[in-house]
């Protein structure tokens, strides 16, 4: 029987076992929107307002699921609309399938109506991309993007496809076997590099574990837990590994980078071996890098052979999947302990805490940002997931709720797309429909893609909305403030009344600006069924430390 | 900077060469020679390129190279000027 490519493509989607698309119908995508009226029961579609919402909600949905999350587009600016969110999954390593229409072949190359090169755009910002011109080639391209999506590290791909092949008939078979080079063999380590690694962590005297998204993305928590507990190891983590370990471990001393912890900052060059797990060295972690863990022997666990050497040279680079790696790892490890060692972190975290302190007391009566985060943490036993925008908000979600389970902070780290987290929580909610999911945004990111309001209004989506209201681009004012003079170039912003705008999209909203009322509207804003907008005006020149500013070294990390 | 030649085996499909080029041009590094062709009957390319790549990054534009989908095997030395 013969069956359209618009038929062939919700088959193979179905074959995929995929749950739930974002996406946005146009005239190229229309074959396959008819054929979703008839299939429509077997998926759940989501109709965003903008495709960059798509995308990001796609993220969140993949970011919690850990399976590639599916926007489905129209071509020329459907497209091109995507292309943030490709981008910023490539960066962060998200599994992602897009699916664009694109022209009738006959017209590829004039100039068509809605006619943009989405392949040619796409190219250095996916894992894999191509355009389908008939029908018969939709089953395997399919499988392929899925297949490439989410094996190997992750990442976006898009599948272009023609309306005529959308129109045409074919012949549906899904491919069991097809060839994709390389992607099987991830593992390339062996027990050589095994042994010379464990060597190396036993007898070390300072090690310091760097955990990052490599540790969620193969889901090695446990395994993390394991070698540090035995080693003694200290561990620290990214952006992106946040929540791998729990915030109450012994041995987990905070977050590195340029608004991490101090004590991991100041003491990542002391180590005299450091065990990076699944991340990658990226400028936001290492600072100046020249002067970069100048003492230490440097183990690099990754799944991309790329990372290896890139910006920092590995002395013992294991190729492979975390888990697989520090599974094989842990027989030869030794039982230690490095209390002296962790406690040059504690001594320095009470230097940390002096700090807070002061700056607790000097804010005593006002909202900080630190402050709703905390509460929000303790409110919600520190077990929500939280979607973090870009700036000062993203990095007072990062630094004070306290991460206990995995896959719990989502943000975008490599690119910083402002405007992420309202449709990324969307995904994330979908995805992870029984845990508590929040949106922490600034007045910046929120007006980006406050769009999506109606997206949340029209599926009933029961999203948490933490508006984070300074009147400023914080992190960029910050910088203004501490590197440009106080010059406020542009960072100033006049809003509309967010309250107003989320009632006219059906949704609960609140406002607070006193201290004393904050609390009791947060246990509102948890406890209330459905979506809500809590808008905290906090403080407007609150700044995020401890902080390595840029070109410094990570041990010139400042506390004010 | 040091001249290097680049041999790369890939599957034929096309946006090959592009996805390969645009690796070079996030490195700002330029192509000084360029011969590809189709193998025929086998469905694979052979590309040779050769361009002035800075020593210590060399080897990370080549694996970048090599995590491309469809290429099958990769290799450079340095080239004879």
């Amino acid at each position: 029987m013969k069956y359209t490519g618009a038929e062939i493509l919700m088959r193979s989607l179905l074959q995929e076992k995929v749950e739930v698309i974002f996406g946005y119908p146009g005239g190229a995508n229309m074959p396959i929107y008819d054929a979703l009226y008839f299939y429509g029961k077997k998926f759940r579609h989501i109709l965003v307002r903008h495709e960059q919402g798509a995308a990001h909600a796609a993220e969140g949905y993949a970011r919690v699921t850990g399976k590639p999350g599916v926007c489905l587009v129209t071509s020329g600016p459907g497209a091109t609309n995507l292309v943030t969110g490709i981008a910023d999954a490539m960066m962060d390593s998200v599994p992602m399938v897009c699916i664009t229409g694109q022209v009738a072949a006959e017209f590829l190359g004039s100039d068509a109506f809605q006619e943009a090169d989405v392949v040619g755009i796409t190219t250095p910002i996916t894992k894999w991309n191509c355009q389908l011109t008939h029908a018969e080639e939709i089953p395997e391209a399919i499988a392929k993007a899925f297949y490439i999506a989410s094996h190997g590290r992750p990442g976006p791909v898009v599948i272009d496809i023609t309306k005529n092949a959308q129109f045409e008939k074919a012949e549906f078979k899904y491919p069991k076997n097809f060839y994709v080079k390389k992607l099987k063999t991830v593992n390339k380590f062996n027990s050589g590099d095994i042994k010379k690694a464990a060597e190396i962590i036993n007898k070390a005297k300072k090690p310091l574990m760097l955990v990052g998204h490599g540790v969620l993305i193969s889901k090695a928590e446990k395994e993390v837990l394991q070698v540090i507990e035995k080693t003694g190891m200290v561990a620290a983590s990214t952006l992106h590994g946040l929540s791998s370990i729990p915030f109450d471990h012994p041995l987990y001393v905070g977050m590195i980078g340029m608004h991490g912890n101090y004590s991991p900052n100041k003491l990542t060059n002391s180590a005299d071996v450091i065990l990076a797990v699944g991340m990658r060295f990226d400028d936001r972690v290492t600072g100046k890098l020249s002067e970069y863990v100048p003492k230490a022997k440097v183990i690099h666990i990754d799944i991309d052979e790329s990372e290896h050497h890139k910006n920092v040279r590995a002395h013992f680079p294991l190729l492979g999947n975390v888990k697989d790696v520090l599974k094989s790892l842990m027989p030869y490890l030794k039982k230690n302990n490095h209390d002296e060692w962790l406690g040059d972190f504690k001594e320095l975290d009470k230097k940390e805490l002096e700090f807070e302190k002061i700056r607790q007391q000097k804010n005593k009566n006002k909202i900080t940002m630190n402050v709703v985060l905390s509460l929000l943490s303790e409110k919600t036993k520190n077990e929500a997931v939280i979607v973090a925008d870009v700036g000062q908000n993203q990095m007072f979600s990062a630094r004070y709720y306290k991460y206990k389970n995995p896959d719990s902070y989502i943000t975008s780290g490599g690119l910083g797309t402002m405007g992420f987290a309202l449709p990324a929580t969307m995904g994330a909610k979908v995805g992870a429909p029984k845990r508590l999911v929040f949106a922490v945004i600034g007045d910046g990111g929120f007006q980006m893609t406050i769009q999506e309001l109606g997206t949340i209004m029209q599926e009933k989506m029961p999203i948490k909305i933490l508006l984070l209201n300074n009147e400023y681009l914080g992190m960029v004012r910050q910088w203004q403030q501490l590197f440009f003079e106080k010059r406020y170039s542009f960072t100033h912003m006049q809003n509309p009344d967010f309250i107003n705008i989320a009632k006219s999209y059906g949704i609960k909203g609140e406002q607070v600006m006193e201290r004393k009322k904050l609390e009791i509207a947060l246990d509102r804003f948890i406890n209330f069924q459905g979506p809500y907008l809590l808008e905290v005006k906090v403080e407007k020149e609150d700044n995020i430390f401890p902080m390595v500013a840029t070109g410094t070294s990570v041990d010139d990390v400042r506390l004010e | 900077m040091s001249r290097f030649t680049v041999d790369i085996i890939v599957e034929n499909r096309h946006g090959v060469l592009y996805r390969i080029a645009g690796l070079l041009t996030k490195r700002k590094i330029n192509i000084e020679r360029i011969n590809a062709y189709a193998v025929k009957g086998d469905g694979i390319s052979k590309i040779f390129f050769t361009a002035d790549i800075e020593e210590k990054i060399v080897d990370t534009v080549v694996k970048q190279i090599d995590k491309i989908i469809e290429v099958i095997d990769i290799k450079y030395h340095k080239a004879k000027l």
